[in-house]
Parts: C-alpha cells; sequence; structure tokens
C-alpha cells in the first residue's frame, strides 16, 4: 500500500487552493477519569467484538470505507457520512445502525445489539463520545466541502450594482456599456479604434440579428438614413429586424444549441424523434415573441405544471418541457433502473450547464473536484428528476428497450399536425402488413427461429407505431416530447461512485447547497420540479440572469464576458470585466428579463458598432480582443452560411415549414429509416433542417456545427480544406452560384452593374477599381470558351467561396 | 472600354492557357507564392531527426493500463482486498482478469488481450510511469493534445507541422482520421494562434456504426472524398476561378489585417486545389493487395473499421503527411469491463500489429515514430464488480519506431499499478519527447502570440533520453 495514502493529500491540497475545501484533522483528546472508564467498560469492548471484524484498520477491513478502531475512523465515518457525531444523536449513524429503526443499515449484520448496550452507546455520544483511541481513520483522507466558504466565490454572490465608471474621453460613451469597456480601455491603455462605415454595420447587424445579408435595396435604404441621422437609423433598423420572423430563427437556433435539440436517440442504437421539431418551434416562436426569460426557463423545466389560459397555452407550456425530453439516450441498456439513472443524469447535466453554467453532473460518482458541490447535491436534484415522468416516444424494437409514452395535446390546441392524413389506401397497406407479420410470427420455428421472432416483431412494431398515430379518421394524434410528474414521487438514495447496485443514504430533495441556503419544501406528491424552475427563474439565482447575459454577448461580441460560457465554476475563466457582467445581469432582469431589450441595448452601444479595423500597439498587447477595442470581423456560422447562399441563389423559402423531414419518415431506427442526405434538397431556413444525431447535414457538419449530443454555448470555428472543397465543387454550391447568375442577368445588362450588384449582394461593399478589373479580366478569359450564364455563375461562385463571403 | 493588352502581361495570360492562367494576371496577386512557399516549406530541424512522421493512435476514453501492458501480479495475488483512495474512500482490488505472457527477446510482459501484438513486442518501447493532472475525459484529452485545457492552444500535430514544414504540398501537414466530437472536439486538432494551415485536416470515413452493419457510408460519400472533384469546370478553368478568388481575398486581407480567418481561407483554398489531384487515388484503400489488407485485418467484422483507419494513415505517410492521427473511442469502461475491453482490444489489436508490419516492411518504421496513448490508464480497484475508474496518476502509453529503443520498458507504476513511482512521464514530458525525435527542441519551438513566445510544453518538459535508440 506505500504511497497509496500519501498521495491523495495533494488533491485535497489542489481542491483547498480551487473552491474552499478544507481538511478537517481530529487533534488528540484528553479524558476525563470517568470518561475513560465508561469507554473501556461500556464500548470499547463491544466495539471489538462486534464491529472490528469489518472496519478495522488494524485488520484491513473497512466495509464501507469505516474504520471503527480509531477516534478519527469512527468520527470521519465511512461513505455513508460519519459514524458518530458526538452530541449528536440523529446524526451519529451508527446510532441508527444498532437500533435497527433502518432497513438499509442495520449493525451488526448478524443480530441486534442489546437495548442496553444500545442505551450505552447512546449515552456515550450524548457524553460527547469521549474516545482515547489515536491513530489514522479508516478513510485516510477526509475532506468536507465547506459551503460557507465556496458561497464567496464570484459566481455564487448575487450580481451587485455599482455607478458608472468615470472616462476620460467624456464623449466617447453612448451607452452604459461603453463607460464600462471605455474605463477599462483607459485604465489598461487601449484606445478604441473608429467606427465602422453604415454599410459594413448593417452587415453586421442582419446577420447577427437575422442571419442573412441585407439586400442591396435595404442596405442603399440604410445609408441614406444613416447620413440623415446615424444613430436614428441604427436603432430603427434594429428594432425592424428584432421583430422579423428571421429574429427567432437566428436566435432561437443559438438556444438550441444549447438544449443539444437533435430528432433522434443517438448513442449506440439511434431512434428517431419524430415530434421534436414541436420543441424546436416552439424556442423559435419564444425568442419571436421575446418570452421573458425567466418565463422561457419555467416552461423549459416545469411547463406541464403552470397555469395556462387556453388550451394553446397549455399545448405550448407542455411542448416547452420537451427541453428535458430530447436528449441522447441510451436505448439499448437493459437494465431499467441504470437507465432512469442515465436520463436523469443528462437531465440534470443538461438543465445545470444551460442555465447556471455549472457542471453540477460531475458529482454523479464523487463530490465535485472543483466546486462546492458535494455528492449529496447531486442526489439532491436527482430525487426531483427521478420523481418526473420523461415522455420522449420511441418504439420497442431491437436494441431499443425503453419505449415511453408521449405526452398528448389538447385536441383544440390549434397546433400543427405535422405530417399529412393518413388515406384509406395506406390505412389497409399498413393493417395488411401487420397482419402478414403476425401470420409469419405464428408460423415460426426451427433453430434460428428466435433471431426472427424478434425481426418481425421489430417489424410489428414499426408499423403499429405508425398505425397508432392516427385516430380513427387517419388524422395525426397530437403528440408531444416532453415531461410529467411522475407516479411515485420520492427522494433519491446516494449512489456510492454512481452505481446502482450500492445505494446509500436516501437524500432529501433540494438545490445545491452553495447557491442558497433555502431549500424548498416538496409536497408529498410534487416531484419538485415547479420548485426547482421557480427557483432557477427567481432573481434571487445568483446565475440565471448572469450566464444568460453572457450568452448573448457572446453572439454579438465574439467572446464572451466569461469565455467559458458553458462553465461558471472554479475550472471556468473569471469574468474580464465583472462589474459590466453584473450591470448587464441586473438590468435584464429589471428589464422583465427581454432578451430583445438585452439585445438592443448591445448593438446600440458604440463598442458594438466599432470598425474591424487593426491597431497594431493594441494588437500586440491584446491579440483576443479582451478589451473590446475594435470589433474583428467573424466567419459565419453553418446556417448563416447556407440560408446567404439559398438566398442569392435566390432559392431561399423563409416560410415557416410545418414539422420536420424527420417526422415525416416516422418512429423506427434512423438508420434503417433515413436514407441519403436528408437535407439534399431542401430550401427552407436551415433551423429547419433535419438534426439526426451522428447524421448532421453535410453542409452543417463541415462548417462546424455542434455535436447536438452534447450542450454548447459556443460552437468551434475551423478553416479546413473540406470547406474550400465544398465550396469548390460541391453541386449545393454550383446550383446557387447558377441561381444568381441568372438574377444578375436578367437585373442588369451592363457588365458593370451586375459586378457592383453582386458585390453589394455577397459582401455589403461596391468593388474598388482594381477589383473591378479583376472581375473584368476573369469574365473576359472565363467567356472565351464558356457561355454568358456559366461565365457569370463562375464569378458568383468565385464570391461566395472568397474569405470576405462568410465573414460579418 | 476593355483593353486586353493593358490588362494582361505581355501574352503571359493567354499562352498559359493550356496549363492554366498564371495569377499574375490579377492585380495584388504577385506576392503570393512566395509567401506561401515560406509556411510550407521544409524547415531545418534544431538537431538531426531521428523520426519524420508521426503515427498517433490514440484512444479515446482512456484503456486500463493493468489489463494490457502493465503487468501487476501483486494486484492479482490481492484481488478482492480493500483499498483506500480518495475518489472513492474504499473498494476492492480487482486483478486482471487476463492473463500476461512475457514475448519476445525483450521479455516483454504483455496481456492476452493482444496476441497479434505481442509478436512485435521487440519494436515496442513502453512508457509505464505516464502520468496526468486531472482525471476528467474533456480536460485529459485536451491536455494530451494541447498541454493544457483551460485555453485554446495548438495541437501536438499542428506544432510537428508548423516545426518542420512539408514534404508533400499537395496534402495537409496534419490529418486527422475520424477524430472525436466531444471532449474539446475540434480544438483537439486545432492550430489556435499558430497559422490556421496547421491545423488538422478531419478525414472521416463514413459511419462505422453503419459501416460494420455493411449499410450506407461508403455508397453516399460526402465530405472530402464528396466534393474532391468539380463536376462541371476543368482543372484549368478552376485554377483561373482560384486565382480570382485569390485576388478578392489578397483585397480583403488589406482591409482585414491580422484576421486570422482570411489568411487561412487562402491557404486552405490552395490546399483543397492541390489535394484534387492526390487524395482519391490515396483514399482509394482497394488498390492495396488482399494480403495487405489482411494484415490490417480489413475484411474481417472486428477489425475492419480501426484496420482501414490505420492503412490509410500509412498512406499519408508514405506520401509524405507530418502527422497522423487515428482515434479508437469508448475506452471508458466503468462497466462491462471483461467484455467491453475484450471487443475493443480486438478492434485494435490486428490492425496495429499489420500497420508496424508493414510500415518495417516498406522500411518507413525506421523514421516513422508510432505512439499509443490514452488520455489517462484505469484504478487497479474495481467500480461495481466488472469496472474500473478513471486513473490519472499511473498510466501506460508506448512508442515504437522513430529512434526509439525496441523491447525496452521504461518507468513502472507501484505494485498495484495506481500510480506512476519511477520514470515518471508527465504530458509535458512526453510532448518534449516527441518533438526531440522529430529533430525539434521543445524549448526552441515557439510562437510569438500574446507578447510571449508560447511553446507547446509551457515552461516545462523534460524529454525522456532513456528511450532513444
Amino acid at each position: 500500500m506505500r504511497d497509496l495514502i500519501s498521495k491523495p493529500i495533494i488533491c485535497v491540497a489542489m481542491l483547498t487552493a480551487c473552491a474552499g475545501v478544507q481538511q478537517e484533522l481530529k487533534a488528540e483528546e484528553t479524558l476525563s477519569p470517568e470518561q475513560s472508564q465508561f469507554f473501556e467498560n461500556k464500548i470499547r469492548p463491544v466495539l471489538i467484538k462486534q464491529c472490528y471484524s469489518c472496519h478495522s484498520v488494524q485488520e484491513n477491513e473497512r466495509e464501507g470505507g469505516l474504520t471503527l478502531d480509531t477516534r478519527e475512523g469512527i468520527r470521519s465515518g465511512g461513505e455513508q457520512g460519519p459514524a458518530v457525531v458526538p452530541g449528536n444523536h440523529s446524526q451519529s449513524l451508527l446510532l441508527k445502525a444498532i437500533r435497527y429503526s433502518d432497513s438499509k443499515l442495520k449493525m451488526p449484520p448478524d443480530g441486534k445489539l442489546s437495548a442496553d448496550q444500545i442505551a450505552d452507546f447512546e449515552k456515550w455520544v450524548a457524553m460527547g463520545a469521549p474516545d482515547p483511541r489515536d491513530g489514522e481513520g479508516g478513510a485516510k483522507v477526509q475532506y468536507e466541502i465547506d459551503i460557507k466558504e465556496g458561497r464567496k466565490f464570484w459566481a455564487f454572490q448575487p450580481p451587485t450594482a455599482v455607478e458608472l465608471p468615470q472616462v476620460r474621453i467624456q464623449d466617447w460613451p453612448r451607452t452604459e456599456i461603453d463607460y464600462f469597456l471605455l474605463a477599462k480601455m483607459e485604465a489598461n491603455g487601449f484606445d478604441p479604434v473608429a467606427d465602422c462605415e453604415p454599410n459594413i454595420l448593417a452587415r453586421r447587424l442582419y446577420f447577427d440579428l437575422v442571419g442573412l445579408p441585407p439586400a442591396p435595396e435595404k442596405l442603399a435604404q440604410f445609408e441614406k438614413d444613416y447620413a440623415n441621422n446615424a444613430q436614428a437609423a441604427v436603432a430603427s433598423l434594429v428594432d425592424e429586424l428584432l421583430q422579423s420572423q428571421g429574429f427567432g430563427e437566428r436566435w432561437g437556433r443559438h438556444w438550441l444549441d444549447v438544449a443539444r435539440y437533435a430528432e433522434s436517440s443517438g448513442n449506440a442504437s439511434n431512434f428517431a424523434f419524430p415530434h421534436a421539431w414541436r420543441y424546436r418551434d416552439w424556442v423559435i416562436e419564444a425568442f419571436m415573441n421575446d418570452m421573458p426569460y425567466d418565463q422561457f426557463v419555467r416552461a423549459q423545466l416545469a411547463g406541464d405544471l403552470l397555469p395556462a389560459q387556453n388550451e394553446t397555452e397549455q399545448a405550448a407550456n407542455l411542448i416547452a418541457t420537451g427541453f428535458l425530453a430530447i436528449g441522447p439516450k441510451s436505448l439499448n441498456e437493459r437494465n431499467r433502473q441504470q437507465f432512469q439513472m442515465d436520463v436523469v443524469d443528462e437531465q440534470i447535466d443538461t438543465t445545470f450547464q444551460a442555465f447556471q453554467a455549472l457542471t453540477v453532473a460531475c458529482a454523479r460518482c464523487h463530490d465535485h473536484r472543483f466546486d462546492p458541490i458535494p455528492q449529496t447535491d447531486y442526489y439532491a436534484l436527482a430525487g426531483i428528476f427521478r420523481s418526473t415522468e420523461t415522455c420522449y416516444g420511441t418504439i420497442r424494437s431491437v436494441q431499443s428497450n425503453h419505449p415511453s409514452p408521449l405526452l398528448v395535446l389538447p385536441a383544440d390546441a390549434n397546433v400543427p399536425a405535422g405530417v399529412a392524413s393518413l388515406d384509406t389506401s395506406r390505412r389497409a397497406v399498413l393493417e395488411r402488413q401487420i397482419e402478414i407479420q403476425r401470420e409469419q410470427l405464428a408460423e415460426l420455428s426451427g433453430p434460428d427461429s428466435n433471431i426472427r421472432r424478434i425481426f418481425y416483431q421489430s417489424r410489428v412494431s414499426q408499423l403499429t407505431g405508425e398505425l397508432n398515430s392516427y385516430d380513427e379518421q387517419g388524422t395525426p394524434k397530437l403528440r408531444a416530447m416532453g415531461v410529467r410528474e411522475g407516479l411515485r414521487t420520492d427522494d433519491c438514495p446516494l449512489y456510492i461512485r454512481g452505481e446502482i447496485e450500492q445505494p446509500g443514504q436516501m437524500v432529501k430533495r433540494g438545490f445545491p447547497q452553495v447557491l442558497t441556503d433555502k431549500q424548498p419544501s416538496i409536497g408529498r406528491y410534487d416531484s419538485g420540479r415547479m420548485e426547482l424552475a421557480e427557483w432557477i427563474a427567481s432573481p434571487e439565482n445568483p446565475l440565471t440572469a448572469r450566464v444568460m447575459v453572457n450568452r448573448v454577448w457572446l453572439h454579438l461580441m465574439g467572446r464572451g464576458l466569461v469565455t467559458t460560457v458553458d462553465n461558471f465554476g472554479a475550472s471556468g475563466q473569471r469574468p474580464s470585466h465583472p462589474e459590466l457582467l453584473d450591470h448587464l445581469a441586473i438590468s435584464f432582469v429589471e428589464n422583465d428579463w427581454s432578451v430583445k431589450q438585452l439585445i438592443r441595448s448591445i448593438v446600440l452601444s458604440r463598442a458594438y458598432q466599432l470598425s474591424s479595423r487593426m491597431d497594431p500597439e493594441n494588437y500586440r498587447q491584446d491579440p483576443d480582443n479582451v478589451y473590446v477595442w475594435r470589433m474583428p470581423k467573424r466567419r459565419l456560422e453553418a446556417e448563416a452560411l447556407r440560408d446567404t447562399l439559398l438566398a442569392l441563389g435566390q432559392n431561399l423559402d423563409v416560410d415557416f415549414p410545418e414539422g420536420s423531414l424527420v417526422a415525416q419518415q416516422g418512429e423506427g431506427n434512423v438508420s434503417f429509416r433515413i436514407r441519403g442526405d436528408l437535407a439534399a434538397g431542401d430550401v427552407h431556413r436551415s433551423v429547419f433542417l433535419p438534426i439526426v444525431r451522428d447524421e448532421i447535414p453535410e453542409i452543417l457538419s463541415i462548417f462546424d456545427f455542434p455535436d447536438p449530443s452534447l450542450i454548447i454555448g459556443e460552437r468551434s470555428s475551423t478553416t479546413i480544406p473540406e470547406q474550400s472543397l465544398f465550396l469548390m465543387n460541391s453541386e449545393f454550391v454550383i446550383r446557387q452560384a447558377a441561381g444568381m447568375s441568372a438574377h444578375l442577368i436578367s437585373k442588369y445588362s451592363t457588365e458593370s452593374d451586375r459586378v457592383n450588384y453582386a458585390y453589394r449582394m455577397c459582401y455589403s461593399r461596391l468593388p474598388e477599381p482594381s477589383e473591378m478589373r479583376n472581375a473584368t479580366l476573369f469574365l473576359y478569359v472565363y467567356g472565351k470558351e464558356h457561355n454568358e450564364t456559366a461565365t457569370w455563375a463562375a464569378f458568383c461562385q468565385a464570391l461566395f467561396a472568397s474569405a470576405e463571403f462568410s465573414l460579418r | 472600354m476593355f483593353n486586353e493588352s493593358a490588362l494582361f502581361s505581355r501574352r503571359t495570360a493567354l499562352k498559359s492557357a493550356s496549363v492554366g492562367f498564371g495569377y499574375l494576371a490579377f492585380a495584388g496577386l504577385s506576392t503570393m507564392a512566395a509567401e506561401k512557399e515560406n509556411l510550407l516549406a521544409p524547415k531545418p530541424t534544431h538537431f538531426p531527426a531521428r523520426a519524420k512522421h508521426v503515427i498517433f493512435l490514440c484512444m479515446e476514453g482512456a484503456p486500463s493500463h493493468v489489463d494490457t501492458f502493465d503487468y501487476k501480479p501483486k494486484l492479482k495475488q490481492d484481488h478482492g482486498k480493500t483499498m483506500t483512495d480518495t475518489r472513492s474512500r474504499s473498494a476492492k482490488l480487482l486483478g486482471s482478469p487476463w492473463n500476461f505472457q512475457q514475448h519476445g527477446q525483450s521479455g516483454m510482459w504483455m496481456s492476452e488481450l493482444f496476441p497479434e501484438l505481442s509478436n512485435h513486442t521487440d519494436d515496442l518501447c513502453m512508457l509505464h510511469g505516464m502520468h496526468t493532472d486531472v482525471p476528467a475525459h474533456p480536460q485529459a484529452i485536451l491536455r494530451l493534445h494541447t498541454g493544457v485545457s483551460q485555453f485554446k492552444r495548438p495541437s501536438l500535430g499542428a506544432w510537428a507541422f508548423y516545426g518542420l514544414g512539408t514534404e508533400n504540398e499537395n496534402l495537409p501537414g496534419f490529418v486527422t482520421i475520424s477524430p472525436p466530437r466531444n471532449n474539446g472536439g475540434p480544438s483537439n486538432y486545432g492550430s489556435a494562434f499558430l497559422p490556421a494551415i496547421c491545423q488538422g485536416t478531419p478525414i472521416t470515413m463514413g459511419n462505422p456504426r453503419l459501416a460494420a452493419a455493411g449499410r450506407r457510408g461508403q455508397s453516399s460519400p460526402s465530405g472530402i472524398v464528396g466534393n474532391i472533384k468539380n463536376p462541371q469546370q476543368s482543372p484549368d478553368y478552376q485554377r483561373l476561378q482560384l486565382d480570382y478568388i485569390q485576388s478578392i481575398n489578397k483585397k480583403t486581407l488589406q482591409l482585414e489585417e491580422q484576421n486570422n480567418e482570411v489568411e487561412g481561407a487562402i491557404e486552405s483554398l490552395e490546399l483543397a486545389f492541390r489535394m484534387q489531384s492526390e487524395l482519391p487515388e490515396l483514399m482509394e484503400l482497394s488498390s492495396e493487395t488482399q494480403a495487405t489488407q489482411s494484415m490490417y485485418g480489413i475484411g474481417e467484422e472486428a477489425t475492419n473499421n480501426f484496420g482501414r483507419q490505420c492503412l490509410l494513415a500509412r498512406r499519408f505517410v508514405e506520401a509524405g503527411v507530418r502527422f497522423v492521427e487515428v482515434t479508437s473511442g469508448q475506452w471508458d469502461h466503468h462497466r462491462n469491463l471483461q467484455q467491453d475491453l475484450t471487443n475493443k482490444t480486438e478492434s485494435i489489436d490486428k490492425p496495429i500489429a499489420g500497420l508496424l508490419a508493414d510500415l518495417k516492411q516498406r522500411d518507413l518504421l525506421k523514421d516513422t515514430l508510432v505512439i499509443w496513448s490514452g488520455e489517462f490508464g484505469r484504478t487497479p480497484y474495481a467500480q461495481g464488480d466488472d469496472g474500473r475508474d478513471h486513473n490519472h496518476r499511473g498510466f501506460t502509453s508506448w512508442m515504437a519506431g522513430g529512434g526509439t529503443k525496441g523491447g525496452y520498458s521504461h518507468g513502472a507504476t507501484d505494485d498495484y499499478g495506481s500510480e506512476a513511482v519511477e520514470g515518471r512521464v508527465h504530458i509535458h514530458d512526453w510532448h518534449a519527447t516527441i518533438l526531440h525525435l522529430l529533430g525539434l527542441d521543445h524549448e526552441r519551438l515557439t510562437y510569438r502570440y500574446a507578447g510571449r513566445d508560447m511553446r507547446l510544453t509551457d515552461v516545462k518538459g523534460n524529454v525522456v533520453k532513456e528511450i532513444m535508440a
């Protein structure tokens, strides 16, 4: 055992430094003669006789991590907690165990101690458990997370309002945000660069708010208005864009990244979630309608428990809980309880990373390594989610062992069906096929009949699933993914090392202690989800508003104030501008959690409207632009790139499509059901593309679409030849180039008019003379062996493939 | 209005129509060729290199060392005994359920899980004293690749390519085959502040799950393979178009100074264009003899996928790619160790043995460094009764070829394999050693960023000299 013992202390030291976790070591103890006598006569003999064989350092027996032959061992306890807490009967597990009052904890196992012996132990604990036995305890290092100390960490403190800082350049700031940024720049010796040109600002606003470039006509109008009254023009454009449907599609997609939205179960056996799209549409509409963010949070965690004015609202609330149901699932898991705890784990992980930027799920198997989140806090939450029924659908089949019901939407909810009705001929086909499979099932015999039985059963399941998704009249039933209160609502035991075979003590349902000192009182028949939703959505929660404003800031400014947007814990980064972060969070709550107001306040700042221009001195000191002294151009995300290509190719369908291509494919294993690139012919906005886990449409996956099994607040941005090849050679890009070429040719007759217009379409600017000459040269040489349409298509494609095209 | 002679530098553009149009015709492009070559050109090493190429076999999920390469008889002997540890306050030691045997002239111990690889022990150099900082996958995977997990930093492969330049301009210098998408995903093959051209080019080989089931994947190629050829344009006209694109990019670069995205796009387009000529052939594994394919286990269900990846890695190295990474995922055996580790090792055993044999028979092993590692190891004690937890305090990785000692074992863990106690090699040391084998001094391979000369090894790293042949 050499060296096994000394090492953990280093870990503890690290933890202490990181998150205020302290190590408790017991000092020597002096006993009075009476105490000594009592211990030696009444306690020690019983311990030796009844306990040491399984709980002794000397014997190297440490059942449950517990040793009872030293003072330290008995007090620090084992995996379930201290065996003896001096003076405290209720917290002394040893007393509970010897009383045989808890069916899961009866010690000694071979037979109960006598009533006298039990009384002696009770008396001893009441005396303060005097104990002369020095020496190290069983669990060599006993650390405890110090919650009080942990609460001092910046992220767990409530946001504090501060006065606007003083700045030297008085006429620079335009909004409150600017004061915070400029003050920091001045303090660190940075000068902001100049404001950006109006056309570039318009491009920036269009892409950031709706994910599409301004049409040349819109651009011209804005430039005119800007010349007239710059900030009035900006404000009016911002309001117009915030009102558009495109805003919901653009910003809804940002949230869908965080919500790990997808339309299949993923993992080893990938089954379709044909109803997931309702959640997607709900998110888009929530952003479009500027649903207050606290309500947005409540609906996703507990929409099923919220009051509703009418059926439509009730349906929307149910659909919102899809947030908890659309996560990846290992449907092939055989153990039902393991499956359930994995679903619970995924829900805890997503809820806490998405709304709180905390990795609470790390505490499933042991206390959190970096943050003051003990394992018990995890199981306090697990109890809430385990008391919740998750309704995600799927069918029973090979590799799919856990189909669940779906939520039934109210009949008068006025929600779209998503799929066409079942006509009578299709119904007849289905019924006949089911019959055939059943007949074949009945006739099965022979050595390999089991394998065939499974096959036929899966077919029947598949076909019945399809049939059952319609009512008698062939109208699609209105179903949604989501959650509801479980039939059984109860606390959850702590599972030692996260293993379901090893339940420890029951943990009362509640919230992570470091975040609140007020634990909820949960009704007998409630899961506690409503209380959890209320608590996260409360202005008192130190993280909720901060985390969301930081997400919004990232999408607009290109860099989070806290760069680890999904991790505000000790292993995350500290905020670059803590006062500004708090200021934004407080204003956010004061403005009724309006996301649109928040966005508006950021884009109207002077900082947002800065040029991307270089300043070598600033750059040398701050290449990452932490101080926001300029607004570097960033790459478009996959969706914005695809939507722009479609729009310029005159092929984009901006209508809100009903349902999803996955819904039309129906239930079943996606590797059997979904063939080819489902998205290939689709011309709707990219947010509506089918998102099947591990089958992401090509254009999205090449351009850094995040893995939808993970919670991703900030996407990667890679530059790889695969992207260049897509732009140079793919049928999709070639098609859009042809579309734009035809448009240019029909709209303008002269070469320079066409080139100018193309530049405005693609880059939101006009070409410089040297660029015009290059374009002319290209068109001339290329045109020698190609017709006009092909030549202009090659020209348009060249613009698409250039770097500037994908910069906003 | 259009004056041809004014726009063309004499007759060069038209004259060169059959071989491409030449970029000199477009304003602003004249200096590009020279700059590009500077970045990619082979560079002198700091001292003579032992290896010119690296194949990194990355075992994502952290394979158990005590069941594979780190023989622990005492662990077996004390099987079932209780052990204490911070993470799980007490747990039962789990002796490896597999038998170990000595192999080769070196008498290296290896578990029966590697019936094929054990024939190559005399080429392997074991590092039994590996250790890292954090027992959590995302952080540890990032550290394995970039040295840190708190910040975005260049990947090992990006540093190697940056330090050495390319041997084949028509291919990326750093290729990663079927990279993991989680645990940092692209950050594991990113270039961070290094020039964007240094980042790994991911090559996906179809959905393994579907490919294994014999469905799709191959029939509907996408990504690089799918778009490797333009369906309409001739290469000459595509070159003309690309020259025009680059003239636009050059202008953008003037407007957007220091924009890594623009610089990256310029390089990426050029590389993509050149790749069209060589990549399709290179990806065509069917051009290999049946005997070669069998060596890698191609065509056998268990080994087909990883075998194809390993064979592709050899072809990339042969074609001059500096750094090829091949990932095998799902080594996180908290449960079902006996079944799952058997399956996993079976899937890589023959392919890796085939790779080593193939490199050797082609005389490539002497200057190709093959490295095998997970992000950490696993505990000697059990999780449940058939699983192991994370262990960052001691694990095994190995190297082969590229100037390392064959049949050699460096370092050791304690009697149970819980902690590295001798010849300890931290991830920084491991990085320093790999760079050293490539002829690069990890303290001199720097890139100026944010006012500092950044290194892969930060301010740490010791070269493990003992393992050099």
